[in-house]
Protein backbone atom coordinates (compact mmCIF):
# COMPACT_ATOMS: atom_id res chain seq x y z
CA UNK A 1 0.00 0.00 0.00
CA UNK A 2 1.62 3.15 -0.51
CA UNK A 3 1.47 6.06 1.49
CA UNK A 4 1.72 8.73 -1.35
CA UNK A 5 1.34 11.88 1.61
CA UNK A 6 4.90 9.97 3.41
CA UNK A 7 8.10 11.13 2.52
CA UNK A 8 11.36 9.46 2.62
CA UNK A 9 12.91 12.21 3.62
CA UNK A 10 10.92 14.00 5.95
CA UNK A 11 12.85 13.05 8.76
CA UNK A 12 16.18 13.94 7.50
CA UNK A 13 17.63 16.00 4.46
CA UNK A 14 18.71 13.75 1.24
CA UNK A 15 19.00 14.72 -2.68
CA UNK A 16 16.54 12.84 -5.08
CA UNK A 17 19.63 10.96 -5.10
CA UNK A 18 19.83 9.50 -1.92
CA UNK A 19 15.85 9.30 -2.23
CA UNK A 20 16.52 6.79 -5.07
CA UNK A 21 18.96 5.04 -3.39
CA UNK A 22 17.00 4.45 0.23
CA UNK A 23 13.85 3.56 -2.32
CA UNK A 24 16.49 0.80 -4.28
CA UNK A 25 17.51 -0.61 -0.74
CA UNK A 26 14.00 -0.69 0.93
CA UNK A 27 12.91 -2.45 -1.58
CA UNK A 28 15.69 -5.04 -2.06
CA UNK A 29 14.86 -5.72 2.04
CA UNK A 30 11.27 -6.06 1.69
CA UNK A 31 10.93 -8.18 -1.78
CA UNK A 32 13.12 -11.29 -0.22
CA UNK A 33 12.06 -11.53 3.19
CA UNK A 34 9.98 -13.89 4.81
CA UNK A 35 7.71 -12.94 7.67
CA UNK A 36 9.47 -14.23 11.48
CA UNK A 37 7.03 -17.09 12.02
CA UNK A 38 7.74 -18.57 8.89
CA UNK A 39 11.34 -18.43 9.34
CA UNK A 40 11.26 -20.21 12.74
CA UNK A 41 10.28 -23.35 14.15
CA UNK A 42 9.78 -24.45 17.36
CA UNK A 43 12.53 -26.40 18.23
CA UNK A 44 15.04 -24.64 16.28
CA UNK A 45 18.82 -24.32 17.83
CA UNK A 46 20.64 -21.83 16.28
CA UNK A 47 23.90 -21.03 17.54
CA UNK A 48 26.83 -18.80 16.24
CA UNK A 49 30.32 -16.99 17.72
CA UNK A 50 30.83 -13.62 18.46
CA UNK A 51 34.29 -11.76 18.29
CA UNK A 52 33.04 -8.68 20.42
CA UNK A 53 35.88 -6.59 19.10
CA UNK A 54 36.42 -3.11 20.78
CA UNK A 55 35.33 -1.42 17.65
CA UNK A 56 32.38 -3.08 17.97
CA UNK A 57 31.56 -2.26 21.39
CA UNK A 58 32.25 1.27 20.32
CA UNK A 59 29.66 0.91 17.27
CA UNK A 60 27.07 -0.10 19.70
CA UNK A 61 27.46 2.12 22.26
CA UNK A 62 27.95 5.29 20.71
CA UNK A 63 24.41 4.75 19.15
CA UNK A 64 23.34 4.86 22.44
CA UNK A 65 25.30 7.65 23.20
CA UNK A 66 26.78 5.78 26.12
CA UNK A 67 29.53 7.02 27.15
CA UNK A 68 31.03 5.00 29.90
CA UNK A 69 35.03 4.82 30.14
CA UNK A 70 34.96 0.81 31.02
CA UNK A 71 33.63 0.02 27.70
CA UNK A 72 36.90 1.60 25.85
CA UNK A 73 39.16 -0.32 24.43
CA UNK A 74 39.74 1.35 21.68
CA UNK A 75 40.00 5.42 21.85
CA UNK A 76 40.83 8.27 18.77
CA UNK A 77 44.25 8.50 18.71
CA UNK A 78 45.43 6.07 20.73
CA UNK A 79 43.46 3.50 19.32
CA UNK A 80 43.64 -0.26 20.77
CA UNK A 81 44.46 0.20 24.64
CA UNK A 82 43.19 -2.27 27.39
CA UNK A 83 40.85 -0.21 28.86
CA UNK A 84 40.15 0.02 32.58
CA UNK A 85 37.03 -1.57 34.26
CA UNK A 86 36.13 -3.00 37.88
CA UNK A 87 37.35 -5.98 36.58
CA UNK A 88 40.45 -5.00 35.27
CA UNK A 89 40.42 -4.09 31.23
CA UNK A 90 37.89 -2.72 29.43
CA UNK A 91 34.18 -4.48 29.82
CA UNK A 92 31.21 -4.74 27.25
CA UNK A 93 28.21 -2.73 28.46
CA UNK A 94 25.50 -5.17 30.04
CA UNK A 95 22.89 -5.76 27.44
CA UNK A 96 25.39 -5.63 23.91
CA UNK A 97 25.55 -9.34 23.99
CA UNK A 98 21.51 -9.28 24.13
CA UNK A 99 21.65 -7.26 20.86
CA UNK A 100 23.30 -9.62 18.81
CA UNK A 101 20.92 -12.78 19.90
CA UNK A 102 18.72 -11.39 16.67
CA UNK A 103 21.15 -12.38 14.49
CA UNK A 104 21.12 -16.11 15.34
CA UNK A 105 17.44 -16.22 16.07
CA UNK A 106 17.21 -17.11 12.77
CA UNK A 107 18.83 -18.70 9.77
CA UNK A 108 21.11 -15.58 9.10
CA UNK A 109 22.27 -16.95 5.45
CA UNK A 110 18.30 -15.77 4.37
CA UNK A 111 17.59 -12.52 4.35
CA UNK A 112 16.35 -10.51 8.16
CA UNK A 113 12.42 -10.83 8.62
CA UNK A 114 11.67 -7.24 7.92
CA UNK A 115 8.48 -6.00 9.54
CA UNK A 116 9.41 -7.41 12.64
CA UNK A 117 9.53 -6.13 16.16
CA UNK A 118 11.01 -7.25 19.67
CA UNK A 119 8.90 -6.57 22.49
CA UNK A 120 9.54 -8.39 25.51
CA UNK A 121 13.48 -9.99 26.94
CA UNK A 122 14.24 -10.56 30.21
CA UNK A 123 18.06 -10.90 30.88
CA UNK A 124 20.42 -12.33 33.20
CA UNK A 125 23.89 -10.80 33.69
CA UNK A 126 26.23 -13.48 34.92
CA UNK A 127 29.20 -12.49 34.77
CA UNK A 128 31.31 -9.10 32.73
CA UNK A 129 32.25 -9.87 29.50
CA UNK A 130 35.35 -8.75 28.66
CA UNK A 131 35.95 -6.32 25.62
CA UNK A 132 37.85 -8.32 22.78
CA UNK A 133 36.12 -11.67 23.88
CA UNK A 134 34.65 -14.78 21.51
CA UNK A 135 31.39 -15.60 22.69
CA UNK A 136 29.22 -18.36 21.66
CA UNK A 137 25.30 -17.30 21.38
CA UNK A 138 22.87 -20.08 21.92
CA UNK A 139 19.18 -19.40 20.61
CA UNK A 140 16.18 -22.23 20.78
CA UNK A 141 12.94 -21.14 19.71
CA UNK A 142 10.93 -22.58 22.46
CA UNK A 143 7.14 -21.36 21.57
CA UNK A 144 5.09 -19.73 18.94
CA UNK A 145 1.98 -18.16 20.31
CA UNK A 146 -0.57 -15.46 19.36
CA UNK A 147 -2.49 -13.17 21.77
CA UNK A 148 -4.58 -10.16 21.01
CA UNK A 149 -4.56 -11.70 17.18
CA UNK A 150 -0.63 -11.08 16.91
CA UNK A 151 2.19 -13.72 16.47
CA UNK A 152 4.99 -13.78 18.51
CA UNK A 153 7.89 -16.14 18.67
CA UNK A 154 9.64 -17.12 21.70
CA UNK A 155 13.19 -17.94 22.27
CA UNK A 156 15.46 -19.31 24.99
CA UNK A 157 18.99 -17.82 25.10
CA UNK A 158 22.58 -18.73 26.70
CA UNK A 159 25.68 -17.12 26.05
CA UNK A 160 29.25 -18.40 26.85
CA UNK A 161 32.89 -18.10 26.35
CA UNK A 162 34.05 -19.67 23.57
CA UNK A 163 37.63 -20.65 25.40
CA UNK A 164 36.26 -21.32 29.31
CA UNK A 165 32.64 -21.79 28.23
CA UNK A 166 31.62 -19.72 31.18
CA UNK A 167 28.16 -18.47 31.27
CA UNK A 168 28.08 -15.15 30.51
CA UNK A 169 24.70 -14.47 30.10
CA UNK A 170 21.07 -15.62 30.21
CA UNK A 171 17.48 -14.32 28.15
CA UNK A 172 14.43 -14.98 27.20
CA UNK A 173 12.83 -12.95 24.61
CA UNK A 174 10.15 -12.27 22.76
CA UNK A 175 9.87 -11.31 18.75
CA UNK A 176 6.55 -10.06 17.39
CA UNK A 177 6.24 -11.23 14.09
CA UNK A 178 4.60 -9.78 10.71
CA UNK B 1 6.37 6.34 38.89
CA UNK B 2 6.89 10.25 40.79
CA UNK B 3 10.29 10.72 40.53
CA UNK B 4 11.61 12.71 43.91
CA UNK B 5 14.91 13.52 43.24
CA UNK B 6 15.59 17.45 41.72
CA UNK B 7 17.60 17.29 38.32
CA UNK B 8 20.46 19.03 40.27
CA UNK B 9 20.84 16.38 42.54
CA UNK B 10 24.13 14.20 42.81
CA UNK B 11 24.39 11.02 41.46
CA UNK B 12 24.05 8.70 44.94
CA UNK B 13 25.03 5.44 44.07
CA UNK B 14 22.59 2.40 45.32
CA UNK B 15 24.60 1.12 48.68
CA UNK B 16 23.67 -1.13 51.48
CA UNK B 17 22.27 1.43 52.95
CA UNK B 18 19.65 2.85 50.36
CA UNK B 19 15.93 2.44 51.37
CA UNK B 20 13.26 1.02 49.56
CA UNK B 21 11.59 4.13 47.75
CA UNK B 22 14.82 5.51 46.58
CA UNK B 23 14.47 7.36 43.26
CA UNK B 24 16.98 6.76 40.35
CA UNK B 25 17.88 9.96 38.42
CA UNK B 26 17.66 8.78 34.69
CA UNK B 27 18.93 9.75 31.30
CA UNK B 28 17.26 11.36 28.41
CA UNK B 29 18.27 10.78 24.86
CA UNK B 30 16.83 11.77 21.93
CA UNK B 31 15.89 9.00 19.17
CA UNK B 32 17.57 10.16 16.27
CA UNK B 33 17.16 8.76 13.30
CA UNK B 34 20.19 8.90 12.19
CA UNK B 35 21.37 6.73 15.29
CA UNK B 36 17.94 4.86 14.75
CA UNK B 37 19.20 4.01 11.15
CA UNK B 38 22.58 2.90 11.49
CA UNK B 39 23.96 -0.79 10.60
CA UNK B 40 24.91 -1.88 13.79
CA UNK B 41 21.65 -1.03 15.09
CA UNK B 42 18.38 -0.51 12.77
CA UNK B 43 19.66 -0.79 8.77
CA UNK B 44 18.36 -4.12 8.06
CA UNK B 45 14.95 -3.42 9.24
CA UNK B 46 13.07 -0.43 7.56
CA UNK B 47 10.88 0.14 10.63
CA UNK B 48 13.46 1.72 12.36
CA UNK B 49 14.65 4.57 9.69
CA UNK B 50 12.09 4.81 6.95
CA UNK B 51 9.01 7.00 7.20
CA UNK B 52 7.56 4.87 3.93
CA UNK B 53 7.83 1.14 4.71
CA UNK B 54 7.22 2.44 8.39
CA UNK B 55 3.63 3.60 7.17
CA UNK B 56 3.19 0.70 4.78
CA UNK B 57 3.43 -1.59 8.09
CA UNK B 58 1.09 1.05 9.78
CA UNK B 59 3.48 3.00 11.94
CA UNK B 60 3.20 6.70 11.79
CA UNK B 61 6.72 7.09 11.88
CA UNK B 62 9.98 4.77 12.62
CA UNK B 63 10.14 3.43 15.69
CA UNK B 64 13.54 3.14 17.72
CA UNK B 65 14.32 -0.79 18.50
CA UNK B 66 13.14 -1.27 21.92
CA UNK B 67 16.81 -2.68 22.58
CA UNK B 68 17.53 0.92 22.76
CA UNK B 69 15.53 1.67 25.04
CA UNK B 70 16.99 -1.47 27.33
CA UNK B 71 20.30 0.50 26.80
CA UNK B 72 19.20 3.41 28.14
CA UNK B 73 17.82 1.34 31.26
CA UNK B 74 21.31 -0.23 31.47
CA UNK B 75 23.35 2.89 31.40
CA UNK B 76 21.16 4.33 34.34
CA UNK B 77 21.32 0.80 35.89
CA UNK B 78 25.51 1.28 35.94
CA UNK B 79 25.44 4.51 37.05
CA UNK B 80 23.52 3.57 40.26
CA UNK B 81 24.76 0.10 40.87
CA UNK B 82 28.15 0.02 39.08
CA UNK B 83 29.87 -3.00 39.12
CA UNK B 84 27.08 -4.80 40.93
CA UNK B 85 25.10 -4.46 37.27
CA UNK B 86 27.93 -6.79 35.73
CA UNK B 87 27.62 -10.25 38.00
CA UNK B 88 24.29 -11.89 39.14
CA UNK B 89 22.15 -9.23 38.22
CA UNK B 90 18.80 -9.06 36.27
CA UNK B 91 16.77 -6.97 33.70
CA UNK B 92 13.51 -7.35 32.26
CA UNK B 93 11.78 -5.23 29.58
CA UNK B 94 8.47 -5.01 27.86
CA UNK B 95 8.07 -2.43 24.99
CA UNK B 96 4.34 -1.75 25.81
CA UNK B 97 4.40 1.32 23.14
CA UNK B 98 6.85 2.12 20.32
CA UNK B 99 9.29 4.76 20.60
CA UNK B 100 8.90 7.01 17.40
CA UNK B 101 11.84 9.12 15.72
CA UNK B 102 12.45 12.34 17.59
CA UNK B 103 10.51 11.69 20.92
CA UNK B 104 12.67 12.09 23.81
CA UNK B 105 12.85 9.06 25.86
CA UNK B 106 13.57 9.39 29.98
CA UNK B 107 14.48 6.41 31.90
CA UNK B 108 13.08 5.91 35.31
CA UNK B 109 14.08 3.55 38.48
CA UNK B 110 12.59 3.41 41.92
CA UNK B 111 14.23 0.89 44.54
CA UNK B 112 11.07 -1.11 45.35
CA UNK B 113 12.17 -4.03 47.42
CA UNK B 114 15.59 -4.64 49.28
CA UNK B 115 16.15 -8.67 50.67
CA UNK B 116 18.61 -9.34 52.78
CA UNK B 117 21.25 -11.64 51.35
CA UNK B 118 24.70 -12.89 52.37
CA UNK B 119 26.10 -9.75 53.99
CA UNK B 120 24.23 -7.47 51.60
CA UNK B 121 21.21 -7.11 49.96
CA UNK B 122 19.65 -8.42 46.89
CA UNK B 123 17.57 -4.95 45.51
CA UNK B 124 14.68 -4.94 43.02
CA UNK B 125 13.99 -2.10 41.18
CA UNK B 126 10.82 -1.03 39.04
CA UNK B 127 12.41 0.90 35.25
CA UNK B 128 10.57 2.21 32.91
CA UNK B 129 10.66 5.40 30.20
CA UNK B 130 8.53 7.55 28.91
CA UNK B 131 8.35 10.41 26.18
CA UNK B 132 7.81 14.33 27.05
CA UNK B 133 4.08 14.20 27.40
CA UNK B 134 5.05 11.13 29.67
CA UNK B 135 3.32 8.35 28.19
CA UNK B 136 5.27 5.20 29.34
CA UNK B 137 6.79 2.75 26.73
CA UNK B 138 9.02 0.42 28.40
CA UNK B 139 8.09 -1.17 31.56
CA UNK B 140 10.68 -3.28 33.60
CA UNK B 141 12.40 -4.37 36.82
CA UNK B 142 16.11 -4.76 37.50
CA UNK B 143 17.67 -6.96 40.03
CA UNK B 144 21.05 -7.06 41.26
CA UNK B 145 23.12 -7.70 44.78
CA UNK B 146 24.77 -5.19 46.77
CA UNK B 147 27.49 -5.87 48.87
CA UNK B 148 26.87 -9.55 49.22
Amino acid sequence: MNHPNVRTDELRPMTPVQVQQTREFVDTLASESQTYWDMVEVGQVLSRELHITPELVILYADAVEDFNPWYEGWRMNTWHIPGESPFGPAIVPPLLVSHFVLSVQFDHTKPFAIGSIHTYHDSEILEPIPVGARVRINARATEKFVKRERRYVRHEITVEDCASGLLYFRETRDILSR
Amino acid sequence: MHPTQPASAALVPITTDTPIGFTLIGVKKKAAIQLMGSRLWGRFNPNHWDPVYAAQTGLKAPIQTGEMSSAYIAEMCVNYLGANFFRRARIACKYVASTYANEVITTHGVVREKTPKGAGFRFKLEVWTDNEAGEIKTTGWVEADVGV
